[in-house]
């Protein structure tokens, strides 16, 4: 393999791994809080870019500025989704806290499921994919085979301050502090006078911002978005949650680009290896190795502090 | 029990309704995927089955009222045999239109020779729903993926190409395209540089794209459905490959125009039958069904779901409302005008289809290869 | 005893009438009384009475339930739908009871419930295509080989808990169908024939009739369903009475304390395991036997979600639970055929209000009695 065609594949996987992280994030935040796994996150993703979209359509004549575009598109598209997450901590989980908790992620799947084929249904045209704008400048530099467009630069480099944003938050920050509190030792933090629901919700609402923030990466990445996309997503972004170790923000992290390597890896390893085995086995090789390291490393690469709770 | 209920709930209709109708109701069945990713052409074979219904239910020359009976078959096999199952055990169904999707229709066509419900498929594109049986209920009103990959490969091949990298997903229509279109292309002379499988879920498709890239095709073969088609050909701009896109029937509809915008000038796509735009009753399925208003475009198949009911409802004129008599009808149906072109069954009651059309994208708009300015060498295919 | 009787033949003619009901308005109506039904119970107490009766006569729900698939059986005697529905809600609960054994008692939830019902189809399609195996031999070697290829998870999911297991047995459903798409010699994503069940030389498939009746060929494959019901209820039921689901509990619940008294964590947690994947491939057999075709698009992730689904709405660790809560889930996106497109949002809504307003599903599992018999200490 040349030197232009690796850098491209990096690229690919990089685009990828960022993309995935972001919503593993989301998941280690919500089981950070609460101990719950919420599976409605890749629909929320998808409500979030098809909100984007939406906005744009609405605010397309109004202004001209590809970049005050972009602007309004993300603002409405991160609200709706932050609102959105809002209501189901509101709404769905926090009164299935006493419940077992397999009941929080088969409420949330059903509401997944309840989400996509809303947009299915009721969106114009909703069971078709739509076209996603092209905002960002497409002009891009060659070389031999690598073709880096500015637009994926932008796309990787706001993907990377945005994760960065989001750890200096956690660790820096007063609202930071009061989430990792309560995802310590929620009653301590109760007896301190942190205000758990409220952190909770606030939580929930800085991860389907999140979320939504991937949507519309994914959008203006594909240039495209369909009702369904938010389905394979949410499984790979809580794969990577839980690969990299539940509630842990970098596991998150590495989780993502983990799995984004085990797939570009596999596209390319297994044709080369195997002459007929076909690219798409790619996904069987990714999860192949998902269980090989989750026999090895029963609580993800990087683990929980206190795995047994007593 | 059952008839006490359907007593009660018919003693209780007829206290409500005053309308009488003169004519006896006959119900006919469709069964497509009204839910899930395929979801889009079910919906359209159904407004298109279902304009047939009422069009023909305003023809005051109409011996029958007919009702349809429409059931989701969810694109997979085993709901598919249940609701076949219903549908077939349901007396009252003569026939019905049914299947977009191959491995589904390949799972029910024992069920209806079980219960001897005559069928008409309206979208599947496997040769073996036809042709691994001889079940005389089953017909095919549209073609099968062969027709449709000779043609395919001996256009381009004819326009001077020689390398190809097939890009197909794993289900059953993109490996059967795979499979015919590499047949027809080694015999044509074409070089096929590489195949690659893809998930039809599958999103992000830049590994496989680099791959390609890397290999230097003079044109992609895609054999699979609109919206992964739509997140291949973006991607391959992305990736800055310049080669022609060649689709197949499954990339012939308004959403991947749509989808793409000005990325989609220059796909090709083949499709059975014969250029329904070109037909005057081509022109009045798609007048009378944007009448109608549905919500929903027919798709590239709604012209057969609207074309099998049509001949089903034919069938049950002339013969009344029995599955036998109409199956035997349906049997012999040759050179039957419709807007697909003229319908003629062979032995295991295929349409014989004389024509595959070539479509090329231009200016937004699938438009019919011959026609178009690529055809009179105004502009050049993969720029 | 008045009580159970009256209840029984209710709640029979309900079901019976909802298996047998074709157009929207009865549909529409009787999931609406069912509803109605089910709150005004809950406010006058017959539920509480319903059960103090059920303690009277701990064997009458057993007989009933038999009774009434029989019953309703005689009914519909040759309307074929309305049997393979039922014989499917039978097929999904002996599935789900298999899970039961894996989620409600040791803890291990399973979320490739669908890919461990998807290896005994694929094994009943090859053995019956290719070889010459009796076809009730089928059903049993069918679970052997799904409950062998799920050893391969043994490892990792006895090293995993909680939601870390659950991704263990995502990433395997998940793989399992990709597998089963990309390979061709198992048919690729169109999948395969799967001859008709056959019983000492009789082939199920052709209709019977007898005494001038004609009745489904459908009715065999609910008796076999029928039984494997029985079999495995039995063996649900008697492993939560004894020692072992004792130990079982304990497992789930703690399993330090476990350990410290000596119970064997990593035996239990695979006797559940494997006991559960024998009986979900035994199932699938049976399955892919009457709808006489496999393809992978039967099993995917969103099947496995909907067995999980049903022991969660039956009540985790309840088997009683498991029958109404399938009968439920295979039946009512059905009925709902008549919304055509708007099923599944529906559908998703009823599921999470459900789950909303009964946490702990629809027959919760009761604390258990340590003196069967005797009134026991935590209930009045």
């Amino acid at each position: 393999m040349s030197f232009d065609i690796f850098l491209q594949y990096l690229l690919n996987g990089l685009m990828l791994g960022v993309i995935y992280a972001i919503v593993a994030v989301g998941f280690t935040l919500y089981f950070g809080v609460l101990d719950v796994i919420k599976f409605s996150h890749g629909d929320i993703l998808m409500v979030g870019a098809f909100a984007g979209l939406t906005a744009y359509i609405g605010i397309a004549g109004t202004f001209d500025s590809p970049w005050l575009q972009l602007l309004v598109l993300v603002l409405i598209s991160l609200s709706v989704a932050a609102f959105l997450g809002a209501v189901i901590a509101r709404y769905l989980i926090l009164p299935l806290q006493k419940a077992p908790p397999i009941n929080t992620l088969l409420v949330t799947l059903m509401l997944g499921l309840a989400l996509r084929e809303a947009v299915r249904l009721f969106y114009p045209n909703g069971s078709n994919p739509k076209p996603f704008p092209r905002l960002l400048p497409t002009d891009g530099i060659s070389l031999g085979e690598f073709t880096l467009r500015s637009d994926s630069l932008i796309l990787l480099l706001t993907g990377i301050i945005c994760i960065v944003a989001v750890q200096r938050l956690i660790t820096r920050s007063k609202i930071g502090l009061a989430i990792r509190a309560v995802a310590q030792d929620s009653e301590t933090a109760r007896i301190m006078g942190i205000n758990f629901r409220q952190i909770v919700l606030i939580t929930f609402m800085l991860g389907s911002a999140l979320a939504a923030l991937a949507g519309l990466m994914n959008g203006l990445y594909y240039n495209e978005v369909n009702f369904s996309m938010g389905l394979l997503l949410g499984v790979i972004g809580f794969s990577a949650a839980v690969v990299g170790g539940l509630g842990n923000f970098y596991g998150a992290i590495v989780g993502g680009f983990l799995f984004a390597a085990l797939q570009t890896l596999g596209a390319v390893m297994l044709p080369a290896i195997f002459p007929d085995v076909p690219s798409a086995y790619k996904d069987v090789f990714a999860f192949t190795v998902v269980i090989i390291i989750m026999g090895l490393k029963p609580t993800g690469l990087i683990s929980e502090k206190s795995s047994e709770r007593v | 029990m059952k008839s006490i209920v359907s007593a009660l709930v018919l003693a209780l209709c007829s206290g409500l309704s005053f309308s009488v109708s003169a004519k006896d109701t006959v119900k006919i069945a469709y069964i497509g995927p009204l839910t899930g990713g395929v979801s889009a052409n079910g919906i359209g074979g159904r407004n298109s089955a279902d304009l047939a219904v009422r069009m023909r239910n305003q023809d005051p020359n109409a011996k029958y009222k007919y009702e349809l009976v429409s059931a989701d078959d969810e694109c997979k096999p085993n709901v598919g045999v249940q609701v076949a199952t219903k549908i077939a055990s349901d007396n009252s169904i003569i026939a019905g239109v049914t299947h977009y999707c191959s491995a589904v229709a390949m799972s029910t066509v024992d069920v209806y020779h079980k219960f001897g419900l005559p069928v008409m498929v309206w979208g599947a594109v496997l040769p073996e729903i036809t042709y691994a049986n001889d079940y005389k209920e089953v017909h095919r009103v549209n073609g099968t993926m062969i027709n449709q990959n000779e043609v395919a490969a001996k256009f381009l091949t004819g326009l001077g190409y020689k390398k190809w990298v097939i890009i197909h997903d794993t289900t059953d229509y993109g490996k059967g395209h795979n499979k015919y279109f590499t047949q027809y292309l080694t015999k044509n002379g074409g070089q096929i540089l590489g195949t690659f499988g893809v998930t039809a879920d599958q999103q992000d498709f830049t590994a496989e794209l680099t791959k390609i890239k890397e290999l230097k095709p003079e044109v992609v073969y895609f054999g699979g459905l609109t919206p992964i088609g739509i997140r291949i050909r973006t991607q391959m701009d992305r990736l800055g490959i310049k080669a022609v896109f060649e689709g197949t029937s499954g990339i012939k509809s308004d959403a991947y125009i749509e989808g793409l915008g000005k990325l989609s000038e220059g796909s090709l796509s083949f499709i059975e039958g014969a250029p329904w735009e070109k037909l005057p009753g081509g022109l009045e399925f798609i007048a009378k069904y944007n009448q109608q208003k549905y919500p929903d475009a027919p798709e590239a198949y709604g012209p057969f779901a609207y074309t099998a009911a049509n001949l089903i409802m034919d069938a049950i004129e002339k013969a009344g409302p029995n599955r036998k008599k109409v199956m035997d009808v349906l049997n012999k149906t040759n050179n039957v005008e419709t807007i697909i072109g003229k319908v003629s069954f062979d032995d295991r009651r295929q349409n014989i289809v004389p024509l595959i059309s070539k479509y090329v994208a231009q200016d937004g708009k699938w438009v019919v290869w011959e026609d178009s300015l690529y055809a009179k060498k105004q502009r050049k295919l993969g720029q | 005893m008045k009580l159970l009787i009256t209840t029984f033949v209710l709640g029979l003619l309900y079901s019976m009438l909802l298996l047998g009901s074709e157009n929207q308005a009865e549909v529409g109506g009787l999931v609406v009384l069912g509803f109605i039904v089910s709150l005004v119970g809950k406010k006058m107490g017959l539920m509480d009475r319903l059960a103090a009766a059920v303690r009277v006569h701990p064997q009458f729900p057993a007989y009933a339930s038999v009774a009434g698939v029989l019953i309703t059986m005689a009914v519909f005697h040759n309307s074929h739908f309305a049997l393979l529905m039922l014989a499917t809600v039978l097929i999904y609960s002996v599935v789900c009871l298999g899970l039961n054994i894996q989620f409600g008692y040791v803890g291990i939830v399973n979320f490739a419930g669908a890919a461990f019902f998807g290896i005994g189809s694929y094994t009943a399609a090859v053995l019956a295509t290719h070889t010459e195996v009796p076809h009730l031999v089928i059903l049993l070697l069918a679970a052997c080989v799904s409950a062998l290829i799920g050893s391969i998870l043994i490892y990792p999911v006895l090293r995993t808990r909680g939601h870390y297991a659950a991704l263990v047995t995502i990433a395997f459903g998940i793989l399992f169908r990709n597998f089963l798409e990309v390979n061709d010699t198992l048919g690729g994503p169109q999948g395969m024939k799967i001859p008709a069940l056959n019983l000492f030389g009789w082939n199920l498939s052709n209709g019977i009739e007898i005494a001038g009746y004609e009745i489904s060929f459908y009715i065999p494959y609910l008796l076999i369903a029928l039984i494997l019901l029985i079999l495995s209820f039995k063996i649900t039921r008697n492993l939560e009475r004894s020692w072992i689901g004792l130990s079982m509990d304990m497992v789930r619940t703690d399993e330090i304390a476990a350990s410290t008294f000596g119970v064997n964590i990593a035996n239990w947690k695979i006797v559940a395991f494997t006991l559960g994947n024998f009986i979900a491939g035994m199932a699938g057999a049976l399955y892919g036997m009457m709808t006489a075709y496999v393809a992978p698009n039967n099993f995917t992730f969103a099947d496995s979600l909907i067995m999980v689904s049903i022991v969660i709405l039956g009540g985790i660790g309840n088997p009683w639970g498991i029958i109404p809560a399938a009968a439920i889930v295979v039946i009512l996106p059905e009925k709902l055929q008549f919304i055509q497109e708007y099923r599944f949002l529906l559908y998703a809504i009823v599921v999470i209000l459900i789950l909303l307003f009964r946490p702990d599903g629809l027959l919760p599992r009761r604390i258990r009695e340590y003196f069967p018999g005797k009134k026991a200490g935590g209930e009045k």
